[in-house]
C-alpha cells in the first residue's frame, strides 16, 4: 500500500506542477456549460413575425392577441397585401408570416374549422420547424377553446401532456452530454496520455523492472484523474442547477454513484487505449477517434439514436456513453431510483471489468 | 556459478536481426563491458538481461534464474540505468530518489552506504527538478535510483553518452567503487577508451560478438605491426593505398593515419616509405605505436 500511496503522490505532483493542463481541465467544463447554456438553445423567444389579417373581425383579433401574448412571437408588422409580406421578409427579416383569410369568423361558425396560411423563412430549417410547431400549438389551443365555448363538444381533442421537460428546455439535453464529454476527456484522455508519456520517456520501463505490482501503477495513474473529473462533474452540475435551473429530481447520491461508475468505465477505456498506444500522440488520436467521436455522435446526445441505421445503433451499444446518458437523464430529470437504473450501472461496470482485464494483461507484455 | 549465463540467444525485429547467436558469461564481482558502435545491439542485449524483452531463442540465466520464467524474482535483485534518461523530469532530485526507493520497498536511509559518495554530490541540487540537471548529474541521480535497493547486479546502458570527459572519468571511478562494494556491473559503451576500465569486454558489432576477453589480452593479441603518421590529405591517401600491394590494414584515426602490416615488417615499412615517395606524398614521421582497443576492434572486424 505504501507503494500505491507513493504513486498517487507522484501523480499528484505531475498534475499540480503542470499548471496549464490543470487550468484547462478545470476551466473547460465551466466554459462548455456556460457556452452551451447561453448560446446554444433550441428554445426561441420573441421571434419576429408579420400577420396579414384579411378578416379583421373579432375572432381574428383574439387569435392575434393569443399569439402575441404567448411570449414566443413578436408581431412586428401588419402588412396589407401579400407583396408586402415579401417585402417584410427581405427588409425587416421576419421569420414567419401568418395570413388570416377574410372569412375566418364565418368559417369557424359554420364549419367549426378554418384554414390559415403560414409562410416560413426556411433558410434555417431548425428555426422554421420550431416556430411552426409553436404556432400550430397556439392555433390548436385557440380552436379548441373556441369550440368549447359553443354547446357542441363532440369534437375529439388531443391533449398532449409534456412530461419531465414541459418547457422543452435544451439545458436538460446538453448537461448530461457535457458531463459525459468532460469525463471522457479528463479520465480517459488524460490518464491514457500520461501513461503513454511514461512509455515514451522510458519511466514505464523503470517502473516495470521494480517489484511494484502493476495494478498499483495503473490504479495510481487513474485515481487522480478520476478525482479531477469528479470535481469537474460536480462543478458542471452545480452550475447547471444554479445558473440554468436544471432539476435534480432523483437522489443526488445516486447521481454521484452513477458518475463514479461511468468515470470508472471511461478510465478503463483510457487504460485500454494506453495499453495499445506507444506514444502520447497515438494515445490522443486513438482517444479522439475511438472514443470521443463515437461519444459525441453515437450517444444520443446530439443526434437521436432511433433514426440511425441499424449498424450504428448496434455500434452505439458498445460505447459506454449511450448507457450513461440514458441513466443520468433518468436520475436527474425523471427522478428514477436505483432499481430503475441498475441495469445501466451493470452494463457500465461490466464494460469496465472487461477493459481492465485486457489492459492489465497488456501492460507488462514482453515481446 | 556465473552471475550471468547467456547461451545462443537470437533476437529479430522485423527484418533486422538484432542479435545473432550470442554467448556470454559474466562472473561474480567483475565489471563487464559491452563495447560496440551505435546500433550494434547493445541496448537490445540489456533489455533482454533486464527482463524487459524476451529472446526469440536461446537461454539467459541471471543469478541462476531464467529471464523468461523467473523475471519477477530477477527484477528484485537487479538495478538498471537505461540508455535514455528515464526519471521524472518534473520531480525534484530527492522526490525521484524517494519514489524509486519506495517502489523497491526500501528507503533512502536504509541504503545510504552504497550510494553515499554519489548522493553527497547531489545534495546541493536535491530540490532541483531532475529535468534541469546537467548531463553528468542526471546520470548520477539515475545511478542512485538504480542502486537504492542494493542490487546484486547493476546494468548500465551507455551511462556516459552525452557526459563531459571530466564527469565521465568521475563516473567510472564511482563504478569501480560500486564494484568494490560487491556489485557485479555490466556496462555498455560506444567509447573505446572506456573499455580498458572494464575487467572483461565483449566487442559487439551488427548483433554479433566478435571477441570476449580482458582488454589487455585483446591488445596483446593484436596481430599486426601498427604505425601511425600525420598527413594532410588522408582521403587522398586512402584512395592511393588501393595501389599498395603488401598485406596491410589502414584507416584514418582522428587526424592521424594508422597502418598495420601483417607481413615481414622489416621489408614492409621501407616498401611503404618508398611507395609514399614514389607518389610524392607529404607526410609526417612514421612512428610505431601500441594498439588500443579501437585498433583491435578494427582488426577483428577486418579479419572476419
Amino acid at each position: 500500500m505504501k507503494e500505491l500511496r507513493m504513486i498517487l503522490y507522484k501523480e499528484l505532483i505531475h498534475i499540480v506542477r503542470d499548471k496549464i493542463t490543470l487550468f484547462l481541465v478545470l476551466a473547460i467544463p465551466i466554459m462548455l456549460v456556460l457556452l452551451f447554456g447561453f448560446t446554444i438553445s433550441t428554445e426561441i423567444r420573441n421571434a419576429q413575425i408579420a400577420i396579414l389579417d384579411q378578416a379583421k373581425d373579432g375572432q381574428s383579433a383574439s387569435l392575434i392577441d393569443k399569439i402575441s401574448s404567448s411570449g414566443y412571437f413578436q408581431i412586428v408588422a401588419y402588412p396589407e397585401t401579400e407583396s408586402e409580406i415579401d417585402r417584410d421578409f427581405k427588409e425587416i427579416d421576419i421569420k414567419l408570416a401568418l395570413i388570416i383569410p377574410p372569412d375566418f369568423e364565418h368559417a369557424l361558425e359554420k364549419d367549426k374549422m378554418a384554414t390559415l396560411q403560414v409562410i416560413n423563412d426556411v433558410s434555417d430549417l431548425n428555426v422554421a420547424s420550431i416556430l411552426n410547431n409553436y404556432l400550430l400549438a397556439i392555433t390548436h389551443d385557440y380552436i379548441n377553446e373556441y369550440n368549447n365555448m359553443g354547446e357542441e363538444t363532440g369534437s375529439v381533442e388531443i391533449v398532449t401532456n409534456m412530461l419531465y421537460n414541459p418547457e422543452s428546455n435544451s439545458v436538460y439535453m446538453f448537461v448530461p452530454g457535457i458531463i459525459t464529454l468532460i469525463m471522457i476527456i479528463v479520465t480517459a484522455l488524460m490518464s491514457s496520455i500520461t501513461l503513454a508519456r511514461e512509455k515514451e520517456t522510458g519511466t514505464m520501463n523503470m517502473l516495470l523492472i521494480t517489484p511494484v505490482k502493476k495494478v498499483y501503477v495503473i490504479i495510481g495513474k487513474v485515481i487522480p484523474y478520476m478525482c479531477l473529473s469528479l470535481i469537474s462533474t460536480i462543478m458542471i452540475i452545480v452550475i447547471s442547477v444554479f445558473v440554468f435551473k436544471m432539476p435534480v429530481n432523483g437522489s443526488i447520491w445516486l447521481l454521484l454513484l452513477l458518475c463514479i461508475v461511468f468515470m470508472f468505465t471511461a478510465a478503463s477505456f483510457g487504460m485500454m487505449i494506453s495499453a495499445i498506444s506507444k506514444t502520447q500522440i497515438d494515445a490522443m488520436m486513438v482517444t479522439m477517434m475511438g472514443l470521443f467521436l463515437p461519444t459525441v455522435l453515437l450517444s444520443g446526445f446530439l443526434f437521436p439514436l432511433d433514426n440511425m441505421p441499424m449498424f450504428f445503433q448496434v455500434l452505439a451499444d458498445v460505447f459506454p456513453a449511450k448507457w450513461f446518458i440514458i441513466a443520468i437523464k433518468d436520475v436527474m430529470i425523471k427522478g428514477s431510483g436505483f432499481f430503475d437504473i441498475w441495469k445501466y450501472l451493470g452494463i457500465l461496470i461490466l464494460m469496465a471489468i472487461i477493459l481492465i482485464t485486457i489492459s492489465l494483461t497488456n501492460v507488462d507484455k514482453r515481446k | 556459478m556465473p552471475e550471468i549465463a547467456i547461451q545462443h540467444i537470437n533476437k529479430r525485429f522485423g527484418k533486422v536481426q538484432a542479435l545473432k547467436d550470442i554467448n556470454i558469461t559474466v562472473e561474480n564481482g567483475e565489471v563487464f563491458g559491452l563495447v560496440g558502435p551505435d546500433g550494434a545491439g547493445k541496448s537490445t542485449m540489456f533489455n533482454i538481461l533486464t527482463t524487459l524483452l524476451k529472446p526469440d531463442s536461446g537461454e539467459v540465466e541471471v543469478l541462476g534464474m531464467d529471464v523468461v520464467k523467473d523475471y519477477l524474482q530477477i527484477r528484485q535483485v537487479i538495478g538498471y540505468l537505461p540508455g535514455v534518461f528515464s526519471l521524472y523530469p518534473d520531480l525534484s532530485v530527492q522526490e525521484n530518489l524517494a519514489f524509486f526507493a519506495t517502489m523497491y520497498k526500501s528507503s533512502i536511509l536504509d541504503n545510504m552506504s552504497l550510494i553515499k559518495p554519489i548522493w553527497k554530490q547531489l545534495v546541493p541540487f536535491k530540490d532541483r527538478p531532475a529535468g534541469k540537471l546537467s548531463g553528468g548529474m542526471k546520470q548520477k541521480l539515475a545511478l542512485c535510483c538504480a542502486l537504492i535497493h542494493k542490487p546484486k547486479l547493476l546494468f548500465l546502458d551507455e551511462p556516459t553518452t552525452g557526459v563531459d570527459p571530466v564527469s565521465r572519468r568521475e563516473f567510472w571511478d564511482i563504478l569501480k567503487d560500486i564494484q568494490h562494494k560487491g556489485v557485479t556491473v555490466v556496462v555498455s559503451t560506444p567509447y573505446m577508451d572506456e573499455a580498458t576500465r572494464c575487467d572483461r569486454i565483449a566487442l559487439i558489432q551488427n548483433g554479433e560478438i566478435i571477441k570476449i576477453d580482458t582488454p589487455n589480452k585483446i591488445i596483446s593479441n593484436f596481430r599486426g605491426h601498427l604505425f601511425t603518421m600525420k598527413t594532410d590529405d588522408i582521403f587522398g591517401l586512402m584512395q592511393l593505398m588501393e595501389q599498395f600491394e603488401l598485406r596491410c590494414n589502414y584507416y584514418p584515426y582522428g587526424e592521424h593515419f594508422h597502418i598495420a602490416f601483417y607481413d615481414d615488417v622489416e621489408k614492409a615499412l621501407p616498401a611503404f616509405e618508398e611507395f609514399l615517395q614514389q607518389h610524392e606524398r607529404e607526410h609526417g614521421e612514421i612512428k610505431p605505436i601500441t594498439p588500443n582497443i579501437e585498433d583491435c576492434f578494427i582488426e577483428l572486424i577486418q579479419m572476419k
